[in-house]
């Protein structure tokens, strides 16, 4: 008997103070997706990578925007968001107290605003993911001009540089400069 | 011949179990008056039994829910709190049903874990429901795949009304001018690039990215103080104070990129 009461005060309590206390969890846990919309360029790299769909996305281009949308009661938290978020706008956190009462309460949205292609006007892409590379690629440019230049191929819509493309193919001769075998006149094709 | 099949068509609607006033109105005086133990009947609906095994590791003495009167019973009949795990199977509906019909009104609805919510992973197989909320009605719902043992009983303190939820509905709309960060403006590119598709190939996504991180803030601290450090000597310093030997091999190797980009050398 003393032996027992003995061994149960060198033991201690077991039991973790939990809810009434914080509780630790251990380092690179992985809990609830945090998104820091500011970050985020909407890319929808992260809806690509999610194996159970809980990040989707939905474009209307009627009213020029796009809706990002997590939903944490599908979210089986893998960590694929956070692996290939480009930006580090979307990180697993450590905080795991998700019950909630009511379904809607599970989803969080952020609303981006769609770009307008430089050439047809049309929306193409979100005007932060357009800004980003567009910043990115001025920061690696060798001159203005080039950065002007890389500027405003990214802010063109993939329709409109297949277009311009085809014109100054076009443009070229090809056939008759075969004929000719003369060198090509050198044209400034989109990168 | 070939008519294109609308799977709507193929899939049975079935309205879901709903409650009546008077139920509902029990229930909200059981939340206030329970001077008992709270019973709980799990009812696995196909699932993995990873939300089982953290169910049974909530009760273990770590975490010890029965201090709380949380209590694991083995009939439907004895349950105030019906527990939904699994992603609600075509074949397990008709015993889910039948253990909601079993218990006692008022009751307590629990979904556990990410395929009770939502269906989860499997929302969209041709054999699941995909999620408890398609049969019976719902009244908690635990996220996680599978929730921790602190999840669930955060779970089950905010299903008896002990706890506030947390979690509300977000809806973040871009402001004017918002843009994203550059991060590292004066680190080149394609050095970043290197140097972070390093750090994640030795290290793995997470902490790839934070040891590329504190490298790539070291090199820009580094190059805005005035001295007369070299490069190597900075790098050498900085592997001399770390004392995890994997992390310091890392860094090694992230200065050895630097090197060799500033050499010219091909990656």
């Amino acid at each position: 008997m003393l032996k027992l009461l003995k061994e149960i005060f060198r033991t201690g309590e077991a039991t973790v103070k939990y809810p009434f206390a914080p509780m630790p969890v251990c380092k690179d846990f992985r809990g609830k997706p945090e998104h820091k919309a500011e970050d985020c360029i909407a890319c929808a790299a992260c809806t690509v990578a999610c194996p159970a769909n809980a990040i989707g996305m939905e474009t209307d281009t009627a009213a020029g925007s796009r809706t990002w949308a997590i939903n944490y009661g599908r979210c089986v938290f893998c960590g694929r968001c956070e692996e290939s978020c480009p930006t580090g706008a979307i990180r697993l956190s450590d905080d795991f107290e998700l019950a909630v009462g009511s379904k809607a309460d599970l989803t969080r949205k952020a609303v981006f605003t769609l770009a307008d292609c430089a050439c047809c006007g049309k929306p193409f892409a979100p005007a932060k993911e357009v800004d980003y590379v567009a910043r990115l690629l001025s920061q690696s440019a060798r001159s203005a001009e080039e950065a002007d230049r890389l500027r405003l191929t990214v802010s063109t819509c993939p329709a409109c540089k297949r277009a311009q493309d085809v014109h100054q193919i076009a443009g070229m001769g090809i056939a008759l400069q075969m004929e000719a075998g003369k060198p090509v006149k050198e044209l400034e094709t989109t990168p | 011949m070939n008519v294109p099949v609308d799977p709507k068509t193929l899939v049975a609607e079935m309205s879901p179990v709903s409650t009546s006033e008077q139920i509902a109105s029990m229930k909200k005086a059981l939340l206030k008056t329970i001077q008992r133990s709270a019973y709980v009947y799990r009812v696995d609906c196909g699932g993995c039994n990873g939300c089982e095994i953290e169910i049974f590791s909530s009760i273990t003495p770590v975490f010890d829910a029965e201090r709380f009167g949380i209590k694991v019973v083995a009939s439907p009949r004895h349950a105030d709190i019906l527990l939904f795990t699994g992603a609600v199977t075509r074949s397990m509906r008709m015993p889910a049903l039948r253990a909601f019909e079993a218990a006692p009104d008022p009751k307590i609805v629990v979904s556990y874990g990410a395929c009770g919510c939502t269906g989860g992973i499997f929302h969209d197989l041709y054999c699941v429901w995909g999620g408890t909320d398609n049969i019976v009605p719902v009244d908690v719902y635990i996220p996680g795949c599978p929730p921790t043992p602190a999840a669930t009983i955060h779970g089950f303190a905010v299903a008896l009304g002990l706890l506030e939820q947390k979690l509300k509905a977000e809806t973040h709309v871009e402001l004017a001018g918002e843009a994203a960060a550059l991060p590292h403006p004066d680190i080149p590119y394609a050095l970043r690039v290197r140097l972070e598709r390093e750090a994640r190939r030795m290290a793995g996504y997470r902490q790839g990215r934070d040891i590329a991180e504190e490298f790539m803030a070291l090199l820009e601290g580094r190059a805005h103080t005035p001295g007369s450090f070299t490069l190597l000597e900075c790098m050498m310093e900085a592997i001399a104070e770390e004392r995890d030997p994997r992390r310091a091999e890392i860094i090694g190797r992230l200065a050895e990129v630097v090197q060799q980009a500033i050499r010219g050398e091909a990656p």
